[in-house]
This record gives C-alpha cells, structure tokens and sequence, in this order.
C-alpha cells in the first residue's frame, strides 16, 4: 500500500491497560509511535544541527549522499507500494539510462542533466515494453517467480550493455560536476544538490499526481485493494502498466543524474537495487515519505561514521544496523499488538 | 596364386604409402598455445592482440620447428570459476602445450589447482600478489613475468629516492596512502608501513570503498588526507575511481605535492581529461617509450599498423613479451619437450618492448622469476610520459602538482637538478634522439 504525504495514519492502539511495568512500557511505546514520525524528525533535526556544528561536511555530503539514497530509492517504492513488485532489476536501468546519457554526450554532445527530459520519455516507453514482454505475466504470482524475473531482467540488462559497450569502466569529464563553494573557510562540494534538488522534484511531483489527479487516486485505491478498485470499474491493468512505465522512466531519467558523478560499468547498479530495497523496506512498504526519512538517516549515519579517520571502514555497519534495527522494531511492534 | 600375391604386395604398398603419407601430416599440426585473458577489460583486449600480433609474425616467418603456432585465447571474465572451467578446456579438449596470459592475482589463485593438475609449462604475464608465488613454491614449469608486489614496493623507494637525490626540492616526508577496503588495497597499505619505518618517513593511510563494489564518495579520505597535509599522496585502487577520484579532490581543493595513482589499468576517458594534468603512475610501459627504446619502437608500430590503435595498458607489450620469450624458448629447445622447453626457457634473455631485457632468475619463493621493473609516468598533456628510471625519461616531472586553481597555465617541471645523471645504466636498445 502506498502511503503519499499527509495520509501517514499510525494505527491507534487503544485497549492498553496498565497492569504492570511491562504494560506500562508498551504503552510508553505506544505512546511513542503514535508520534513517532514527528519526534523521530525533531530528534534528526536536532542530531542533524549538532553534527553541522561539530562537522559541517558531515552535514553537506551527508545531505547529498541521503539524497541520492532517497532518489534512487523513489521509483522503488512507488512500484512497490501500487504494483506490488520487488523489481530487482531497478539498478540495471539506472545503469542503461546513464549509459544512454553517456552516449548522448559523446555522439551528440549533449549534456547528461540533459539527457534527462530524453530518457524520461525512451524509459517510459521502455517500462512499457519491458512490462508487456515480462511482469505482466507473474503480477500476483507468488514472490520467487518476481524476484527471479527481476534477477533474469536485470542480467540481461547488464549483459546487454557489455556486448555493446563492453564492461570497460566509462565516466565523462564534466566541469561543473567539481564545483565548490568555501564558507569561512570550509569548501564543499555543490553539485551534488542536484540529488536533493531531484529528490525533493520527484517526491512532491508524486504526492501531487497521487492525491491530486483522478489517474493518482486510481493507483492508490488499486495499491490498496486491487480487487476493490476493479469492482468499483478502475482499470487495474491500465494502472499497472501505467505506474511500472513511470517507475522506469524515473529510474531511467536518474541515470544521466547518476552518471554526471559517478564511473558508469554494467554493474554499477547492483549495489543500489538492493540499498533501495532496505530503505523502502525501513521506510514502509511503499511510503514516500518513509523512503526519505529513512534514506536521510543512513546518508547521514554513513557519513558521519566515515568523517572519522579510525572508524572511517565500519560505515558500512550502518546499512546492516539499520535493517537490524528495523527487523527488531516491527517485531516489537507485533508483540505490543 | 600370382593375383593373392600380388593383392598382398598392393595393399602392403598402399599401407606403407599411408605410413609416409601420415607422418608430414603430423609434422604439420600446428603448435598449440593457451592463453586466459579477461576479453572486456582493457588489459585483455590489449594482451589478446599483442599475442596474436606476436603469433602472426612468427607464423609468417615460417613458425616454430617447421610447424604454424596455433594460439587459444579463452576469456575469464575476471572470474575464478570462468578462469578454471577455461583451464580445464584448454588442456583436455583443445590440448594444448603450453599455458600463457594471466592478468588478475586473484584469478591466478583460483588457476594454481588447475595448473598444478594438468603441469604443463606456464609463462604467466600477470598476478602481482606474492601469495601466488607462495603457492607456486618448487614447480619448475612456472616461469612469472611480472614483478611481485614487494619487489614493486621495494623498487617504488628506490625510484623516489634518486629522484630526491636529484633534485633538491623534491620533498617526500610525510606520505598518504588512500586504498581500496579489498586484499590489494589493504595489502600494498601494509607492505608500504614496512617501506616507510624502513625509509624513515611518515606514512598515514585509511581505506576506501571503490566503485567496484558500489562506493565512488571519496570526500572523507581526501579530507583526512588534506588535513594530514602530506607531501605525497596516493590513491591505490580500481579504473572506476580514477576520475571521480580527481574531481572530489579538486572539489574539496586537495592538492599535494605529488599525486599518485596506482590502478591496474586507467579508464578509457581518463587521457581526455583535464584533470588528470601532473598525475602520477606507476606503470611498466607507455606509447612515448618509442621514443627511447628501440624494441618498443617496433613493438609500437607493428601494434598499430595491425590493428590502427595504440595500447593503453603495459599488458599489450608484456603479453607480447610473453609469447615471443615462450615461442624463443621452442626453437632453441627444438622440440616442445616439457623437460627440454624448460631448460630453454631458462636461457632466455629477451629484449622486451617494455625496456627490460629479460632474463629469468630466482625470486625469494619461485626459481624463474623475470626482472621486470615499474616506471614512474605522468600524465602530461594528455599523454603518459615516463619520468623515471632515468634511462627512459621521455620528459621532466610537473612539480609540484598543479594547484586546481592555478590551472590553465603551462605546468613547472621539477627544478633544482643537483648533478647530471651517469650515463652508465642506459639501456643499448636506445633509440638516439
């Protein structure tokens, strides 16, 4: 079920009674969960402020690496949350489309941010395409047959752009992707707020179509019980087919974004599919803004943990922490219940 | 009776003539050599080239023995199982007599099993880690081209310490070393502490997650790196983080007097690059060495009238190197007899489009090591030129390392030489200017 902004309703737990400590604790939880998006975000702004203080790197490249996180992670969620599909092939075409951009680029001398309004369009096609020939056919089938579609897509994809590029590592030389700016004699990188630019772009642009258009309530209705919406005469096949085309363009359009900063090799999307996966996880299936919030906490953590020379190497404990972490609240969750 | 007779005398004749028939025929079977190389990677493209470069002029010059020198180029896609199924092929259905190539150590760990097993005479390009030498201990028909890492190591000291001893303001007290979080990162980070307390300078280091596997944000090691300040600093990792590596510094405005990168291979965009300027490299061969020595002169222009292209990476004249010193060892050999190849072998003393003339020796472990010694370069103008050894400087260093905002202009070279160098070392394959 997909969750846009301002419908995030935590379930009320209201037959609590305070028997005992233990019950006394579980309400305290509760209590905590009922607001616990706005006192998780306070407490973020509040760690977030601290940190600038004492790194303020930290505070920049933690913003841009999160926003990164969220922006890949994005196109993910909204599959997951109307269409009901781990598409784990959705690294493999962040890497097409910054291949495409690539190509752009040396062919036609077109710029990569360019390139974005172009593979917006070819990967919206393309989602439609790849749709039809394959996810069509296991849509509500169990989850093996979705993973190991996606895997199969995804290798073909990779192999695909080795046969015609070969696996030689690729990264165009870009002016303004080094750009920098130095305040009170601390220098930063700017270009990289081109993700939060990017994120915050896609985020609102989805709220907007999913709580505004008709087309967007149709897909949150179908996200929400397919069966429903049909008897009510939505077309769900439509809205299938019309989402998964919007989720590749996305991740198609975010390759060029992607490949400004970063060497681009057939495998470079790997990594990503399955960080995206944790964050829509620890975010809530298929919340938008759940997908940020979490993606900002592990940019951030990350981050922070690799502005430390001693314990730059054990940022990666991060990622794992968090799903550690994640794993252990919804079993707590469960219990509470 | 007569007719039987003469029926046995036909066909006694026609078995004979069949015997003589034959015996060409096999005199004629070409000469089979195995190569493993990794196909997609700029090493592989270049080494699988240079081989079949090397094997058409011998097969034009009449082949080896009398006989045409087949050459068997497999693709190990950079993976150990690819590596030892191609392994297996090689020496059970295609049948070959000799094994050649190699790029990665990792993959030539995963070969050692495979190698041992069929024990064919192996004349290995590639595999830097000293961990496989460790594993080839006693076997006789393994002879390895390239320097192991400690010998590199060592040789790297020696290189910096007579360009300091050259020039007066060449400074290298304090070093930074960025390394990939992996065994080859992690490893030359080790071997360089041992370097530094033996040569009495200061070295601080941290690891790097690399793009290979799904890192490419630099921002904090170049940070510690700055803040460390170090006269030197270097980056040792893959191809993917050639570039973004150069751009995050020039973001954070990191720039150290030398600059060093130490990748396997360079990406193929990274000689297009501005930023690349005044980079250094530890490598074994460049183009411009056609201008200093002769063989790779040759090497060059044969390359490039073959294939309209020029190599990018060593491994085009060291697998070069590799056929030619293997196709040598044959013909003095005269037979490919493993006993009698590996004698020849022995004997080699090849003058190697890489500069080296190379001969093979004992290392610490394995007994046919080959001396083949690395070369500082530099990128200039978008072209490699080797700084050092001296006898195949083909131009001065940039020193120090251009400054991000101070660029634009014309680069300054190294100043404050403090005596002419002896000419004695230079090589007799020197191409005279």
């Amino acid at each position: 079920m997909l969750i846009p902004c301002g419908q995030y309703k935590p379930a009320r737990n209201s037959s609590i009674r305070f028997r005992d400590l233990i019950t006394m604790i579980n309400s305290i939880l509760s209590k905590f969960k009922q607001k616990n998006f706005l006192i998780g975000f306070i407490i973020i702004i509040a760690a977030i402020i601290l940190v600038a203080i004492y790194k303020p790197n930290v505070l920049f490249e933690g913003l841009q690496r999160s926003a990164l996180y969220a922006l890949i992670a994005l196109p993910m969620a909204l599959l997951l949350g109307i269409v009901d599909i781990v598409n784990l092939a959705h690294g493999e075409f962040m890497m097409v489309g910054a291949y495409f951009a690539y190509f752009m680029n040396v062919q036609f001398g077109m710029d990569p941010i360019v390139a974005v309004i172009p593979a917006l369009f070819l990967f919206f096609l393309f989602g439609i395409l790849v749709y039809y020939i394959t996810f069509k056919h296991i849509i509500g089938k169990e989850p093996l047959s979705q993973l190991l579609l996606g895997f199969g897509v995804g290798l073909v994809l990779a192999e695909g752009i080795t046969v015609i590029a070969t696996n030689f590592p690729r990264k165009l030389g870009l002016d303004y992707v080094s750009s920098s700016a130095t305040i009170g004699g601390f220098t930063f990188g700017t270009f990289e707020f081109v993700y939060v630019a990017a994120t915050i772009i896609i985020l609102v642009g989805l709220q907007l179509f999913l709580k505004k258009t008709d087309t967007g309530q149709a897909a949150l209705a179908v996200g929400q019980n397919p069966r429903g919406a049909k008897i009510v005469g939505i077309n769900v096949q439509w809205i299938y087919l019309l989402i998964f085309a919007l989720s590749i363009a996305l991740i198609g359009a975010i390759g060029p974004l992607f490949g400004t900063r970063y060497t681009i090799f057939p495998g470079v999307g790997d990594q990503y599919t399955l960080k995206s996966f944790i964050l829509v996880a620890v975010g809530g299936m298929g919340s938008l803004n759940g997908v940020v919030l979490a993606a900002l906490i592990l940019g951030m953590a990350e981050t922070l943990v690799l502005s430390s020379l001693q314990y730059g190497k054990w940022a990666d404990i991060i990622y794992f922490a968090l799903i550690i972490g994640f794993i252990l609240y919804r079993s707590h969750q469960r219990q509470v219940k | 009776m007569r007719i039987k007779v003469f029926i046995v005398l036909l066909l006694a004749a026609f078995v004979t003539g069949l015997f003589f028939v034959a015996v060409p025929a096999q005199a004629a079977e070409p000469i089979k050599i195995g190569a493993l190389l990794p196909l997609a990677d700029a090493t592989g493209k270049d080494g699988s080239r240079s081989m079949e470069l090397a094997v058409k002029q011998i097969n034009a010059k009449g082949g080896i023995l009398g006989r045409q020198v087949q050459l068997i180029v497999i693709d190990d896609e950079l993976k150990a199982e690819k590596a030892a199924a191609a392994l297996d092929k090689l020496c059970t259905v295609d049948n070959v007599d000799f094994i050649v190539g190699g790029m990665a150590s990792g993959i030539t760990m995963a070969l050692i099993p495979g190698m041992k097993k069929y024990g064919k005479v192996v004349v290995w390009a590639g595999a830097a880690y000293s961990g496989v030498e460790k594993a080839m201990e006693g076997q006789d028909w393994f002879f390895h081209l390239h320097a192991w890492d400690y010998q590199q190591g060592a040789y790297y000291e020696k290189g910096w310490a007579e360009v300091k001893q050259k020039y007066a303001s060449f400074k290298r007290d304090k070093m930074f070393m960025a390394y990939e979080e992996g065994a080859f990162g992690s490893g030359s980070f080790k071997g360089q502490k041992v370097l530094a307390e033996n040569g009495k300078y200061e070295v601080q280091g941290e690891a790097f997650k690399s793009a290979a596997m799904g890192g490419g944000d630099y921002r904090s090691v170049l940070r510690h790196a700055k803040e460390f300040n170090p006269d030197q600093f270097i980056w040792v990792g893959y191809d993917k983080d050639a570039l973004p590596m150069m751009e995050q510094a020039k973001e954070i405005g990191f720039s150290p007097l030398t600059f060093v990168g130490s990748p396997p291979a360079w990406p193929v965009d990274f000689a297009k690059q501005p930023l690349n300027e005044g980079v250094l490299l530890y490598s074994y061969w460049a183009d411009t060495m056609k201008n200093v020595s002769r063989a790779s002169k040759t090497y060059s222009d044969a390359f490039h009238k073959e294939f309209k292209d020029t190599p990018t990476t060593y491994f085009g004249p060291l697998c070069y190197t590799n056929i030619m010193i293997l196709a040598d060892a044959i013909k003095k050999a005269g037979t490919i007899d493993k006993a009698a190849v590996i004698k020849a072998l022995e004997t080699t003393n090849y003058p190697s489009p890489l500069g080296d003339t190379f001969v093979f020796k004992k290392s610490n472990v394995i007994d046919h090591q080959a001396n083949s010694w690395p070369k500082f370069m530099q990128w200039q103008k978008g072209k490699l030129e080797v700084i050092w050894p001296w006898e195949y400087a083909t131009a001065k260093m940039i020193y120090p390392f251009p400054a991000w905002d101070k660029r634009g202009k014309a680069s300054a070279t190294i100043e404050g030489e403090k005596k002419a160098v002896p000419a004695k070392d230079a090589k007799k394959d020197k191409v005279k200017k």
